[in-house]
């Protein structure tokens, strides 16, 4: 490239550097996670039998809850990250984009805390 | 020049690309709609009363496309890695894509069978 990249541009490319890293990354993590959720939810248990009951038992394990919390966690911001992108690429007015970006992040904040309130919470 | 001539229409890639991106947003969309319904966790009532609903057949339907969207999108996410990380990979793109598909659409198959079975003849 001719010109020198501006600290804010080169800053910009350093950060999509790092989300291109991080959706391979979490992908593969979500790709065991995600699938063995579904299995032990849908197949090995059929979905009307996971009740609270059934919750309450498994959440027992301390894994679990830490199984579901990153399930939580990488599912929003892989999500997240990719939906980002996608607004991006296809929202063409400025203002647009800042508002669904806006929405994204508070539903994607709001969604993550409620879900950790309730894996902590749940006796 | 007719006009369907200057449309592009893309190959393999382009429709993996677009899959993956579809599929990607639904199961998003999904999440967020199940951090709710598990936060009704501290209302057994509520909960159970969700889980109920969630085993009648149209719901049981949208849980095999559900299973569907989520096998591709983990499938076709693996091709993506495989490209991105050995050049050779790209050579049999089609290929891989294809492969990825199949078997996303075989995997459906046999856990959407499991899925519906329930409804018709009971639990176990």
């Amino acid at each position: 490239m001719a010109q020198a990249l501006s600290s804010r541009q080169r800053s910009r490319q350093n950060f999509e550097t790092w989300a291109w890293f991080f959706m391979r990354i979490s992908g593969l993590i979500l790709f065991f996670l995600a699938l063995v959720h579904m299995f032990i939810m849908h197949i090995e248990n059929d979905v009307t039998q996971t009740t609270v009951a059934f919750v309450a038992k498994r959440w027992q394990n301390p894994w679990w809850r830490l199984f579901d919390w990153l399930l939580l966690s990488l599912g929003l911001l892989h999500g997240g990250n990719g939906l980002r992108v996608v607004i991006d690429d296809y929202v063409k007015r400025a203002s647009s984009r800042t508002f669904l970006k806006a929405t994204l992040y508070s539903v994607a904040a709001a969604l993550f805390l409620l879900g950790t309130i309730t894996i902590l919470t749940f006796r | 020049m007719s006009k369907s001539s200057t449309i592009y229409k893309g190959k393999t890639g382009q429709w993996a690309f677009i899959l993956h991106r579809v599929t990607g947003f639904l199961v998003f969309l999904f999440i967020l709609l199940h951090i709710i319904d598990v936060s009704t966790l501290n209302d057994p009532t509520v909960y159970n009363a969700i889980h109920q609903l969630y085993g009648n057949i149209f719901l049981r339907l949208f849980e095999v496309g559900l299973l569907f969207a989520l096998l591709y999108h983990a499938l076709n996410g693996l091709r993506v890695i495989m490209i991105d990380l050995w050049p050779g990979v790209i050579k049999n793109e089609k290929a891989l894509f294809q492969f990825m598909l199949s078997l996303a659409i075989v995997l459906t198959l046999v856990g959407g069978y499991f899925i519906v079975k329930p409804f018709f003849v009971g639990v176990h």
